[in-house]
């Protein structure tokens, strides 16, 4: 029996960062967000503009100085194994083999070990590396260790999964490829995503909806639904469209970052 | 040419070297063979040493005095590294002690070490404590600190959801090469360290074979002994890398 996908809810949630000089940096403003289960939500935004801040924070890394954050009803206080992380540098454990990493929260879930591994196998074949079980993650390229990870997320049924830039570090066609093994995935799971992207057309391929940030200090700019069903086509017409509508929010929020920085030269 | 000769052929390079530059020394020095032996004659009573035993009793003596005093260090050192890594407020507080410590040579320890032990085996093992307890203390607080901290959010959210878990199967797991590598340091400096221990009151052991040679003006003896110290160091050494090779996973 799957575990069923839960939502997430953010109320006028805040960061504020205090710096080693003892200033304060604020990186996100009160952001307010609904995300329903099952949704695939795309964050998006400049550099720095506190999206992964506010993925940290969903995770249970980080503890937000306002506001709240809610999943399935109840605030998320700490890292939980119900609510599955994919890091953009996979974090596997090098020590483990393949499949000892895919292993590795079925055993934290109390798993019996011959069931956990049959368990693991399967992620591992649905992700199409059954026949790397055995290797050690440093034999593998970039994208098959992300595909490892994803084994790992999924293989634990979490309601949740966070994902922070996780195929930012690979190439272009690894990239295209996991895209579509992660929606296959997603559609046979129908987790609750969190994805946190710099590619627009990576957002626009994948998500349901996407959410734009403003420049630091974050607040939303656009909450978008992208209405294209699946498969979804990179030339087609209405994708291009929708690519235009999230570059224009964008190229506003990236003119004022550059003005910010160079304003920022000038002061140094 | 297979591996292992490649990498065992330069040690030979070596020590034929040695052995070379050695022999022109005694031809152009001239001197007095107890100053300064042939290496044919230190051969020769290093054949004599093994012929009757003497020689393995002396090596298992300093191999067993060694042993015992880095166990000792270890189940000490490991967990003090540990907590260090893992506490910076414990940390703190042990750093200025262990650096204050550490410069002092083993062989500072000397006159302490036979008034807290007398001259029998512990104030030995203690001397070689004292060589091989900060190489593993300061590796194991760098491997604890130097664990990647994306891999601990991964156990966070992977179900570690205590400390302790956290540290069993993520943090030591990831600390242990430099652990490791902390051990393979110490012993080289536990062995190197034998000669200070068994300077006092010693009736067998490498560093005996070494002390008591000078004493009787035996230079041979002394050289056999060096090059037994040696020799030996770089085969344990080499049971060292084995092991670390099993840890390294790139």
């Amino acid at each position: 029996m799957e575990t069923q996908a839960k939502p997430v809810e953010i109320r006028d949630l805040e960061m504020v960062f205090n710096t080693s000089r003892g200033e304060q940096v604020r990186a996100l403003q009160p952001v307010s967000l609904e995300i329903a289960p099952g949704e695939f939500v795309a964050l998006v935004g400049p550099s720095g503009c506190g999206k992964s801040t506010l993925l940290n924070i969903l995770a249970g890394f980080l503890t937000p100085t306002g506001g709240c954050a809610l999943a399935g009803g109840e605030p998320i206080t700490r890292p939980d194994i119900d609510h599955g992380m994919v890091f953009q540098d996979y974090a596997l454990f090098p020590w483990l083999s393949v499949i000892d990493n895919v292993a590795f929260g079925l055993e934290r879930k109390g798993i019996a070990k011959a069931d956990r591994l049959k368990q693991a196998q399967n992620y591992l074949e649905l992700v199409g590396l059954g026949e790397f079980a055995q290797k050690r993650p440093s034999e593998l390229s970039g994208g098959m260790k992300q595909r490892v990870a994803l084994a790992r997320v999924f293989a634990t049924d979490p309601s949740i999964i966070f994902m922070d830039e996780p195929f930012g570090a690979l190439d272009a066609l690894t990239r295209r490829f996991l895209q579509h093994q992660l929606l296959e995935i997603w559609q046979r799971h129908k987790k609750t995503i969190v994805f946190v992207t710099h590619s627009v057309q990576e957002a626009i391929y994948l998500a349901n909806r996407i959410v734009v940030m403003t420049a630091r200090p974050g607040r939303i700019k656009i909450d978008q639904e992208i209405e294209l069903s699946y498969p979804r086509v990179y030339t087609e017409a209405k994708f291009r469209n929708y690519e235009k509508l999230i570059y224009d929010q964008l190229d506003e929020e990236l003119a004022k970052t550059f003005d910010f920085e160079s304003k920022g030269v000038v002061r140094d | 040419m297979t591996g292992s000769a490649a990498r065992t052929l330069p040690y030979i390079y070596a020590f034929m070297g040695i052995v070379l530059a050695w022999q022109m020394v005694v031809v152009f020095s001239g001197a007095h063979v107890a100053i300064l032996p042939p290496p044919l004659l230190a051969a020769k009573s290093f054949v004599e040493l093994i012929a009757s035993g003497e020689l393995f009793k002396h090596i298992g003596t300093s191999l067993g005095r060694v042993l015992a005093a880095w166990t000792i260090a270890a189940v000490i050192a490991v967990p003090l590294g540990l907590m260090m890594g893992r506490s910076s407020r414990f940390e703190r507080i042990a750093d200025p002690v262990i650096e204050l410590f550490r410069p002092i040579s083993p062989l500072a320890w000397i006159p302490l070490a036979i008034l807290w032990f007398g001259i029998g085996e512990s104030g030995k093992i203690f001397i070689i404590f004292v060589a091989t307890f900060f190489p593993i203390v300061l590796n194991t607080v760098a491997g604890v600190k130097g664990v990647d901290p994306v891999l601990i959010r991964a156990g966070q959210v992977l179900g570690c959801d205590d400390g302790a878990t956290l540290f069993r199967k993520v943090i030591l797991p990831a600390a242990m090469p430099n652990i490791v590598v902390g051990f393979r340091i110490s012993f080289g400096t536990g062995w190197a360290a034998i000669i200070a221990a068994e300077l006092v009151a010693a009736q067998s052991g490498l560093g005996y074979l070494i002390a008591d040679g000078m004493e009787i003006l035996r230079s041979d003896l002394v050289l056999v002994g060096m090059v037994v110290i040696g020799i030996l160091g770089v085969l344990i050494d080499t049971v060292f890398r084995i092991i670390l090779r099993a840890f390294s996973w790139t």
